[in-house]
């Protein structure tokens, strides 16, 4: 304890008295992330805003030999920035600075901290003051940082990239490594990493930052990074479709994927799951409604009507009750609306959930969306579908009530069961929320002995003496963090 | 297979154990497995005496044609698994030479001009099995468009130049073959215009599927193309018309509908002169300064007629070299010096002339190479994966 009390001492004089936490209330905050089952209380939380005072930080913890756990907002939902052995949080949540903004080579430098949204904004910003600068319709413009996870207004792009974050457009622009040219770590010996920094699409020798991507804080903390910007789509068309049956509905993405067609999205939501948000919001859904698919398609406005129309038959094609679609922005964002506010309509009527996260081939959609149903029924469990089938990204949502112990653990259970169906239907246990500590114990399922072994190697190359959120992603010889057993 | 290769000796691979067992041996033996490719021969540090040399059986494993998602064995043609996939109305949108494996275009990170809509081999592979060091079967990634679970390998083994393992087998995502293609063919006055022109063509409905720069008998080509359906192939067509208007010095030569082969067979006529070379070097650029480092090599390097350059502007690849002796080619490697340092480009020397060993073969040196070598001490312990080709040569570590 002393160690912890002398270290924190040290940190303060790195970060001053406004840049830490110690108290026991306002650590509450810190006990979990989106995985409100996974909780710890770290024993401080401090907020560096440099690279440089994030390597005092560090080299603090490594000369006590304390553990840490880095963090940015705290949106993940697999416990992976939480703190389960007293380890002291390193947030970069106050490293909010855009360093430098570069239209011409469509890239942006920024601190760890910057929220997803806040780059595209400033993107958006900088090209603007560019055409008026230059007076002339060639000023480039129209960039943005793509990549777009459900908590982009409040998660940071170091976050997204730690975990790789993917988000309803993946399916066109791919996820969070796709978009990150290079970046700046601080090593778990305080060591600065610097990968392919600049510009530069390419580099020498096996690709560094695509390894560091989706790392979940486990080699290192991330200070700056090097962001891709790309051409912001301009022309849309969004369709809404509603299905008597789910299974048609699915057969109706994995058609459109086959006709070629490649939507900037394409979310589905099932029959219970529709009846949450009417229940909520009455948007007038069919009583018979099983599955609602919206889709959107972005590119050539000459192209776009064409593919409406094939998308359209397509569903027609598949029993669609309910055809709708759309060119308008004000349309668009009605009928996104219906998909943004499924977890609002959930809050609205259920006290406690978690959802899960696997990703399985797009052809099986309809098999596993029906089994993973029928799953829930044989628990006594419900289970509501909201997810990403242009991705094959599903996220069941289990219901529980938090008061009762057991009926945590068998939703737990019952979930495990659902991602190790989804391997055997050749998919992952995680198509973008990352594995953090919920998932750790399913890694034998995924990867072979020598796989897991390989992943050992990699974090001990980076963190030898395991210092840095030890005991998530990769399982661990030095400290083992089983979910179910804590309840 | 023996139990211990014979030096210098070309070993066929066909199955996974074959390959286990030949690592093992080689391992126990300490001899080198070398595989450079058909095309990389020259990229890198020699391989050391003594070395196994690895050929590896290729082919479409399987074909998940709704998913347009595709496994094959690392030693599949590019040029076949295309055939492949093209008599299934799908493609894989990398562009390189037709005898060029799968496992040598992740290996190498090879892409072309495609890049500027589809990216490259970061954006398209799905899963890999590898045998790593300790001759141990490695899977990573999937055959599922997302997944984040575990360690990207996937990413990290591409461009790694064969020096962390063996790939055995690639999945990987495929496109739909465009129904419509259209290539058209500008003239260049000056490459610097396709600095200024790249930012708004991309953000426009002119927004090419494909880009490419040539410098040809002192003439700059630029070549781009547009994939659609119906009709939008001549709508961008126009659009490209009426931005070219506000540019001096780049002119539509013509432009035509064509078919994606075309395009494949053109590109590969273009590249062609890569692969002759005695001196080639890869130089990487920020994209917004491709054409101006373009037209510095040839100011810089003018009195040369035999100066070939292709470029990826999107992307900010250049290739640059031709039928240069030894001399010329150490002097190109000085000029490229203050080009790439007042850019903070890098290069990568593809072929050089066999007396003009003395060029660095890659440059500038990048600070995360020391991270390098202790994923690949981690990765390959006994140092037997194309040992020095990049990464120095180590100690064999006790594994």
């Amino acid at each position: 304890m002393a160690s912890i009390q002398t270290a924190i001492n040290d940190l303060r004089q790195v970060v001053g008295d406004a840049g830490i936490l110690t108290d026991r209330d306002e650590l509450l905050v810190y006990e979990c992330d989106g995985l409100s089952v996974a909780r710890g209380r770290p024993s401080a939380v401090v907020f560096p805003t440099s690279t440089e005072q994030v390597v005092a930080c560090v080299r603090v913890l490594a000369k006590h030999n304390l553990p840490m756990v880095p963090r940015g907002s705290g949106t993940g939902l697999t416990g992976g920035s939480v703190a389960f052995v007293q380890d002291v949080l390193i947030s970069t949540a106050r490293m909010t600075r855009i360093e430098s903004i570069d239209l011409e080579n469509r890239m942006a430098v920024v601190q760890a901290g910057v929220l997803n949204t806040a780059l595209s904004d400033a993107v958006a910003r900088a090209a603007a003051a560019a055409r008026a600068d230059s007076g002339t319709t060639l000023a480039p413009g129209g960039l943005h940082f793509s990549p777009a996870p459900s908590s982009q207004h409040a998660s940071t792009i170091g976050g997204n990239a730690a975990t790789n974050a993917g988000g309803v457009n993946t399916l066109k622009y791919g996820v969070t490594s796709s978009h990150i040219l290079g970046m700046e770590m601080v090593l778990p010996d305080g060591e600065i990493l610097t990968t392919r920094a600049g510009a530069l699409r390419d580099g020498i020798g096996p690709d560094l930052p695509g390894l560091l991507c989706g790392s979940e804080g486990t080699l290192g903390i991330i200070t700056r990074l090097w962001c891709r910007l790309s051409p912001r789509p301009q022309h849309f068309r969004t369709v809404y479709a509603v299905f008597s049956s789910t299974p048609s509905a699915c057969q109706a993405v994995s058609d459109v994927i086959a006709a070629g067609i490649v939507p900037a999205a394409m979310e589905m939501m099932d029959g219970q799951m529709i009846r949450v948000v009417e229940q909520a919001f009455g948007y007038g859904f069919p009583d018979e409604a099983q599955a609602l698919l919206l889709i959107e398609i972005d590119g050539v406005e000459h192209l776009l009507d064409d593919e409406l129309n094939e998308i359209v038959a397509i569903c027609e094609r598949n029993g669609a009750q309910e055809v709708r679609h759309c060119s308008d922005p004000v349309r668009r964002e009605e009928l996104w609306q219906v998909r943004r506010r499924t977890f609002g309509a959930i809050g609205r009527l259920h006290t406690a959930y978690f959802t899960q996260d696997a990703c399985v081939p797009r052809s099986k959609l309809a098999e596993v969306v029906a089994h993973i149903v029928e799953m829930g029924k044989q628990a006594d469990l419900t289970i509501n579908n909201v997810f990403h089938a242009g991705d094959g990204n599903i996220h069941p949502i289990f219901f529980f009530d938090d008061d009762d112990p057991d009926q945590i653990t068998h939703a737990m259970r019952v979930s495990e069961k659902v991602l190790e169906y989804c391997v055997a239907m050749g998919g992952t246990i995680s198509g973008e929320h990352g594995i953090g500590v919920e998932k750790i114990a399913l890694m034998p399922v995924m990867f072979n002995p020598a796989t897991i072994d390989t992943f050992q190697r990699i974090k001990n190359a980076f963190d030898p003496r395991h210092r840095i959120n030890d005991g998530k992603l990769v399982p661990s010889d030095t400290l083992r963090i089983e979910l179910l057993t804590h309840h | 297979m023996t139990d211990r290769p014979a030096h210098n000796t070309t070993v066929h691979v066909d199955r996974l154990d074959e390959l286990v067992k030949l690592v093992r041996q080689c391992g126990q033996s300490g001899q080198a497995m070398v595989d450079y490719g058909v095309a990389h021969g020259g990229l890198g540090h020699p391989p050391p005496a003594g070395h196994v040399r690895l050929i590896q059986y290729g082919g479409v494993i399987e074909h998940y044609e709704r998913d347009f998602v595709v496994r094959v064995a690392a030693g599949a043609a590019l040029g076949d698994v295309q055939a492949a996939m093209a008599s299934r109305g799908q493609f894989l949108p990398i562009e390189a030479e037709e005898d060029i494996s799968i496992g040598e275009i992740i290996n190498h990170n090879v892409y072309g001009p495609l890049c500027v809509r589809f990216g490259a081999m970061r954006d398209l592979l799905l899963g890999l099995r590898y045998v790593d060091g300790q001759a141990r079967d490695v899977h990573v990634g999937g055959r599922v468009i997302k997944n984040v679970a575990g360690y990207d390998l996937t990413r990290l083994m591409i461009g790694s130049l064969g020096q962390l393992g063996v790939i055995y087998e690639a999945t990987m995502q495929t496109y739909a073959i465009p129904r419509c293609v259209m290539s058209v063919d500008l003239s260049i006055e000056d490459p610097v215009a396709i600095d200024h022109g790249m930012p708004l063509w991309l953000v426009t409905d002119a927004a090419p599927s494909w880009l490419c720069l040539h410098r040809q008998a002192n003439r700059w080509i630029g070549q781009l193309g547009f994939f659609g359906r119906g009709s939008s192939c001549d709508v961008q067509l126009r659009q490209l018309e009426t931005l070219l208007q506000q540019m001096a010095g780049v002119h539509i030569l013509g432009a035509s509908h064509t078919t994606l082969a075309t395009v494949r067979a053109q590109g590969s006529a273009y590249r062609r002169w890569r692969r002759i070379a005695a001196a080639m070097v890869k130089i990487i650029v920020p994209p917004a300064v491709t054409g101006q480092t373009c037209r510095k090599l040839v100011e810089q390097f003018g009195p040369y007629p035999l100066l070939s350059i292709d470029a990826l502007p999107s992307r900010g690849c250049i290739w640059v070299g031709g039928a240069l002796d030894a001399l010329e080619a150490m002097e190109l490697d000085q000029l490229t010096t203050p080009l790439l340092t007042a850019v903070g480009g890098v290069r990568v020397w593809h072929a050089r002339p066999t007396d003009g060993e003395t060029i660095a073969p890659f440059g500038p040196s990048q600070a995360d190479w020391p991270m390098l070598e202790k994923i690949k001490a981690a990765m390959d312990p006994r140092d037997i994966f194309n040992p020095g080709r990049f990464l120095p040569a180590q100690e064999p570590a006790a594994v």
